[in-house]
């Protein structure tokens, strides 16, 4: 007979690791695909007229209005149910990259619109054509602006990626959990989870509301 | 698509998810309530001078804000029952959420304090006003136009984060939708069904709240 | 020069026409591997090993059919909500996950004859001396979620008039049984060769197997697509073999430490 419950041991630490690694990966792809594309949206929705901004928001407000776990066990089933079946990861990071989207499209915006109307026009009368205002005043002002809510929002992304665990994605807390269900110690195993995420967030919220004084100064 | 979808079993269970949904907006109600309660506490404690109140409000803070909420549920369930305090679903679920709502909650009402500037204080004794009637008709009014969207957003956040008592087999719209679709091998439908109700869910609370600041602030927010 | 040029398209049409009805059986042939999906969370039909490998019988079957199709196996590690989508989302060819065969979910997906039948049984602690299925009467018990046993067990307290506010649902079948170890609950219902399997561990000393379920007997199969008919049908003849060559009664001695009982194997035998 095979032994059914063994006790943690070191030679869990590579098992743990994976875990760690693949939520690190699932966080970074998400931010940085979430961020580009919500920034395209966020400067679309800023520039546009009221019709195209009502139908990009509706879209977005359902992403932010269904919970990301119905989103990702819908989005997982339904992908395969017209024939394209994706690994976890692929599913995961589809859907949680959009969710991040949906978020870093209204900071972004927010951003963009916040730079004055009327250092736009003063830029222009200098004979800036509209990119090249754009691209010298309205980005560098506007993303330096949002540069605290962009901090908050990649930080619940990376707490967020724990939620990929129920379509079967191998990170943190699904190897923790499992690796509770051979030991039946969930304390130890559930503390160590907490440290990494703190270990991971504490930091980086309080360079946020570091810069977050700075700027307001 | 060779998906055929069958909608008649979702119909035939429908009083079973409209419960779900209703434990649902139950707990984050709840959840919200005991939230700004305990944040207010907790605001007051970190703005005091005391040392010791003052550490617990930043532990609590600090912990609620950086660990996943998926954890504090994982933590409120089998965690504390490492240590025989045995919490049901809905009281292990109904905790976690309190805690992270009273953690961000409480930066929230710090920071809609600290943003009226002293001067108003002076300004309404020197007009003969007695504290208690500085805090009635100057500070609060001022400061809930302040926090009030804010707040609207974490109420939100807790009807979505609710669907975590799925992982507890808590029997909230999550929970409910997890175990029919298991019974019928339905994912789609039942999950499709689940994710419009809380669209609705959520639409509902923003406008109620839309509704409520407009006659609280007059239009003026 | 005409009839040639038709020639040849006909035999292309033909050619594509016969790619078309490729089934599954084809496919996993000509890919060379078999994704399997087996259920990680019930042992000793599916768990992790201590090198946190997969093991347990519904992964030796895997393997075993695998080997019969001469092709490699690729093992999933399912959640139990996991089995329906992954078959839906063709991430997995067949899901040896002990499912019970309802006529409700043969609505939607395949199920092969039995291969496995299981009773449901209640363990608790040894002082709570449960004698038989009435004396849950009071106590707290608790199930996962969305299983047959749940179902049953919340029909029976039904019509009892016990009601729901003794019971609790865990996520998976691990979960319950850490919440039985923890005290949240007073008995679980779970399968008869999960709780034999948990008693022999010095975890679970202090604990008893109590009643079975009354006139229940949880038959379980193989599932696939409900449209692969002829996958099925390799598939029922892989359990038929089985039996017949002696692998499953190799694979249950393997995780249950004795021949398979002469009642299991005549059950399946008469429930095909």
């Amino acid at each position: 007979m095979n032994s059914l419950f063994t006790p943690l041991s070191w030679d869990d630490t590579g098992y743990i690791l994976t875990g760690v690694w693949n939520t690190i990966t699932i966080s970074v792809v998400a931010i940085v695909v979430g961020t580009l594309l919500g920034m395209i949206v966020g400067f679309a929705r800023a520039e546009s007229n009221k019709a195209v901004n009502v139908l990009f928001g509706s879209v977005l407000d359902i992403l932010r209005s269904v919970p990301l776990i119905i989103q990702l066990i819908l989005f997982s089933t339904f992908v395969g149910a017209i024939g394209h079946p994706m690994n976890p990861f692929l599913a995961g990071s589809i859907v949680l990259s959009l969710y991040t989207m949906a978020f870093m499209s209204e900071v972004f915006r927010g951003g963009f619109e916040s730079v004055s109307k009327s250092m736009q026009t003063a830029a222009r009368s200098l004979g800036m054509t509209y990119w090249q205002t754009v691209y010298h005043i309205r980005f560098p002002i506007g993303l330096r602006a949002v540069l605290p809510s962009w901090m908050g929002v990649a930080l619940s992304v990376i707490k967020d990626s724990a939620l990929v665990s129920v379509i079967g994605y191998m990170e943190l807390l699904r190897t923790s959990e499992q690796l509770i269900s051979r030991t039946q110690q969930p304390l130890e195993i559930l503390i160590g989870v907490g440290i990494f995420y703190f270990i991971i967030s504490y930091p980086l919220s309080h360079y946020g509301r570091y810069l977050e004084r700075k700027m307001a100064i | 698509m060779e998906y055929e979808f069958h909608w008649n079993i979702v119909l035939q269970k429908m009083p079973e998810l409209l419960n779900g949904a209703f434990v649902t907006l139950h707990v984050s109600v709840l959840a919200m309530l005991l939230g700004v309660v305990i944040a207010v506490l907790l605001a007051i404690a970190k703005m005091n001078n005391s040392k010791p109140f003052c550490y617990v409000a930043t532990v609590w803070v600090e912990i609620a804000r950086n660990t996943p909420a998926l954890f504090q549920i994982y933590m409120a369930y089998f965690g504390l029952g490492a240590f025989g305090i045995h919490l049901s679903p809905y009281v292990a679920v109904l905790s976690a959420l309190v805690f992270i709502n009273a953690g961000y909650l409480t930066e929230t009402f710090r920071g809609g304090f600290q943003s009226i500037p002293s001067t108003q204080y002076s300004a309404s004794k020197s007009l003969g006003m007695t504290s208690i009637q500085t805090y009635r008709y100057v500070i609060l009014p001022q400061m809930l136009r302040r926090i009030y969207h804010p707040m609207t957003n974490q109420f939100v956040w807790s009807i979505l984060m609710s669907s975590l008592g799925i992982l507890v087999g808590m029997s909230e719209l999550s929970g409910t939708t997890q175990r029919l679709q298991s019974l019928s091998f339905r994912t789609l439908e039942f999950f499709i069904v689940a994710a419009v109700m809380y669209f609705i869910i959520t639409k509902l609370v923003l406008f109620g709240a839309s509704l409520l600041s407009r006659r609280l602030f007059k239009g003026e927010i | 020069m005409m009839k040639k040029l038709t020639a040849i398209i006909l035999a292309c049409v033909a050619f594509t026409s016969m790619n078309a009805t490729a089934d599954q059986l084809d496919d996993v042939i000509k890919r060379g591997t078999l994704n399997c999906g087996v259920v990680l969370d019930f042992p000793p039909m599916g768990y992790l090993d201590e090198n946190n490998e997969p093991a347990g019988f519904d992964v030796d079957y895997c393997k075993d059919l695998a080997e019969a199709l001469g092709v490699d196996a690729n093992i999933l590690n399912l959640t139990w909500g996991d089995r329906i989508p992954s078959l839906v989302a063709g991430k997995t060819d067949v899901v040896i996950g002990s499912t019970s065969d309802t006529l409700e979910r043969a609505k939607s997906v395949g199920f092969t004859y039995p291969y496995f039948v299981f009773k449901f049984q209640v363990i608790s602690n040894k002082d709570k001396n449960i004698e038989s299925f009435a004396d849950l009467k009071n106590l707290k018990v608790g199930a996962a979620l969305g299983t047959t046993y749940e179902t049953e067990y919340l029909a029976y307290a039904e019509q009892q008039g016990w009601g729901k506010d003794n019971y609790t649902s865990f996520k998976s079948e691990n979960d319950a049984f850490l919440g039985l170890y923890q005290g949240k609950v007073d008995a679980i219902i779970s399968t008869n060769t999960n709780i034999a399997t948990k008693l022999q561990s010095d975890e679970f000393s202090d604990f008893e197997a109590g009643p079975y379920v009354p006139n229940y007997d949880d038959v379980v199969g193989i599932i696939a697509k409900r449209s692969e008919v002829a996958w099925i049908n390799y598939l029922n003849l892989f359990l038929i073999r089985q039996i017949r060559d002696g692998n499953m009664n190799e694979a249950y001695n393997k995780y249950f430490g004795s021949d398979a009982p002469a009642d299991l194997i005549k059950s399946l035998r008469d429930n095909k």
